[in-house]
């Protein structure tokens, strides 16, 4: 599903991210853990060509993305990939509702007609049916990151992006958004990539690579 | 959800800055509206009353004058001219109406025309600016017919009487004749000049100025029948219009001027340059918005390119990041160009007011011209391109960067 080949990017004068080998199988739930720095939101980026490698092969879904133009790479994105941010990255403009849909109007994957729809039933399984029409700023924390759970999710993506998706919450917040988290992507055979430092959310999880030393000092 | 609705709800959720952006290109906007519109509509009636007539024949001296204080009642008369050359232009060849007036006398600043009956059937243009809405038309001596304007500004009715003052400007004192005139019909609004006039049988005038010892149009003569202050001519068409002005300026103790001619020599030498300089200021104030568009949109773009980055994460092409942000520019440009029209019009219809009053025109609020159409579409090209550079930055964001900042 997954498959990163000796990737290489440099992230600034002296430093490098190598990345020799990954793969995550399809429908995998897989914690990215190590301490902050070590290069796990980068691994994470990489993957979902938010960044460009600068040597190596990264394979997802059959696609080598590496070859991908930057037009084809947005596509590829927007079909294949859902994300979930730390900070939730909501758009304050827009409603609950709103903002599921607008995951749907940049990936283009389901007809137009079928967005609110769609974003209602989404919304309505992260448990936010009454909050629909609420903006970002009149939401809790813990609903802010179920609206981007619902985002992440409605485009019935191959891959969740989370990168640190508990950071925010209070525990106990973060416990409800993990069990909701991994229930929808057992139920929708999504393939999961969560980046942690938090040990104990990376062992909720089936599988861990762990990041230590994929950043490392460049030897001249 | 298009990228319309996007870039509208990223304009309506900074409201003030939006509506300060729009105000701004509002002023523009409205004062190039406002001087298209005054120019071409004020140009457009003066062009049409001059039209009226193809020549205006008055005593010699300035042309604009004769013209301004024949046509418009605007002005002055030049003086008087012999009687005779009225009777010469009615024998003349391609002559098809002479209509000889005489002025002299003013009531509560409203020109009083001393003219001939058929002046009242004149239709220019199929038009008739000279038709009845109360009463008749004068069959004797000091009955009158009075323009819409001025039976709403005197409050004179049918069967009323008023005493003319001698001259035409009105000073306290003036004199006033002794001679009484009556009132026996109101002509319909006509959008014209004709609005504020007073009109009367020819002789009438004569009269008046003959017990006055008088003059008309400040000619001290004791014989005032014999003689015009000018004569309105329609030619068979206005191609002859130059012949037979030269023709009678060149033999005829008279100076003969073209209306059409001399109001556009008027635009040109006087209201060319005042529309240039506010048009110039029009277009500054255009560009001084579309540099606030510039900085509001780019500021803008700056505190949000974390969204632009989720966008981009969600799957946004950069010429969807790009054309959203194009779009703000557009909104708050047709915004502004739609609020500067309504001002526009605002103020045309306040000047429209103080020129209706002032020289009798009815201006419409707006005149959709070819120039005013062109100045709208560079506002709405140069507000697109204030766009361009912060549609640049949001284009170029870098997603990974801008998601990792706190």
């Amino acid at each position: 599903m997954v498959t990163l080949k000796n990737v290489t990017r440099r992230l600034g004068p002296g430093v490098v991210f190598q990345c020799p080998a990954f793969h995550a199988e399809p429908g995998a739930r897989m914690a990215l853990w190590g301490p902050s720095g070590c290069g796990k939101s980068t691994l994470l980026n990489l993957i979902s060509g938010l960044l460009r490698p600068h040597a190596g092969e990264i394979v997802v879904d059959g696609v080598d993305i590496t070859k991908l133009s930057e037009a084809q790479l947005d596509e590829f994105r927007g079909e294949r990939f859902g994300f979930i941010f730390q900070t939730f990255n909501l758009l304050a403009p827009f409603t609950a509702i709103q903002n599921v849909m607008i995951g749907m109007r940049f990936a283009d994957v389901v007809p137009a007609h079928e967005w609110r729809d769609r974003a209602a039933a989404m919304l309505k399984r992260v448990g936010l049916e009454h909050r629909l029409n609420a903006r970002p700023g009149t939401l809790s924390v813990g609903e802010r990151q179920r609206v981007a759970i619902a985002r992440a999710l409605v485009n019935r993506p191959r891959v969740i992006a989370a990168d640190e998706p508990t950071g925010s919450l209070d525990p106990k917040s973060a416990a409800a958004v993990m069990d909701l988290l991994l229930e929808l992507c057992e139920e929708e055979k999504v393939t999961l990539l969560l980046v942690t430092h938090d040990r104990a959310i990376a062992d909720r999880l089936p599988e861990m690579f762990s990041c230590y030393d994929l950043v490392k000092e460049a030897v001249s | 959800m298009s990228l319309w609705h996007i870039a509208w709800s990223y304009l309506w959720n900074r409201k003030l800055t939006t509506v300060l952006t729009v105000f701004s290109v509002a002023l523009g906007v409205g004062l190039i509206v406002s001087v298209l519109t005054l120019r071409e509509e004020t140009q457009r009636r003066f062009e049409q009353e001059g039209q009226a007539f193809d020549l205006v024949v008055g005593a010699k001296g300035n042309p604009l004058q004769l013209v301004l204080s024949t046509v418009y009642f605007l002005d002055v008369p030049t003086g008087n001219i012999s009687k005779d050359i009225l009777e010469a232009l009615r024998g003349m060849e391609d002559v098809e109406g002479v209509f000889p007036v005489a002025m002299g006398d003013t009531y509560r600043g409203f020109r009083i025309i001393g003219t001939t009956p058929d002046l009242m059937q004149f239709r220019p243009g199929g038009e008739h600016p000279y038709a009845l809405a109360q009463g008749r038309y004068w069959e004797k001596p000091m009955e009158a017919v009075l323009g819409v304007q001025v039976a709403e500004e005197s409050g004179l009715q049918i069967g009323d009487t008023f005493r003319s003052t001698h001259g035409f400007v009105q000073v306290p004192g003036a004199e006033e004749h002794d001679e009484v005139y009556t009132v026996v019909g109101v002509m319909k609004r006509s959008g014209t000049p004709n609005d504020r006039a007073i009109f009367c049988g020819i002789e009438s005038v004569w009269d008046l100025h003959a017990h006055h010892d008088g003059d008309i149009a400040g000619a001290h003569e004791h014989h005032p029948e014999n003689e015009v202050t000018a004569v309105l001519v329609k030619l068979a068409t206005p191609a002859l219009r130059f012949e037979y002005r030269d023709r009678i300026n060149r033999n005829y103790n008279a100076m003969a001027a073209i209306p059409v001619q001399e109001i556009q020599k008027l635009y040109e030498q006087l209201l060319g340059t005042a529309k240039t300089v506010l048009l110039a200021i029009g277009y500054l104030v255009v560009v001084i918005s579309a540099m606030s568009i510039l900085i509001g949109l780019y500021m803008a773009i700056l505190q949000r390119r974390r969204d632009l980055a989720i966008m981009r994460a969600l799957g946004a092409t950069r010429g969807e990041i790009f054309g959203s942000v194009l779009i703000e520019a557009f909104w708050v440009t047709l915004l502004g160009i739609a609020a500067g029209q309504a001002l526009g019009m605002a103020v045309c219809a306040m000047l429209g007011h103080y020129l209706t009053q002032r020289l009798g025109f009815h201006l419409s609020a707006i005149v959709w011209s070819p120039d005013l159409v062109s100045a709208l579409s560079a506002v709405l090209l140069m507000g697109m391109m204030a766009g361009i550079l912060p549609a640049w930055q949001a284009y170029r964001t870098d997603v990974a960067r801008d998601l990792a900042e706190p």
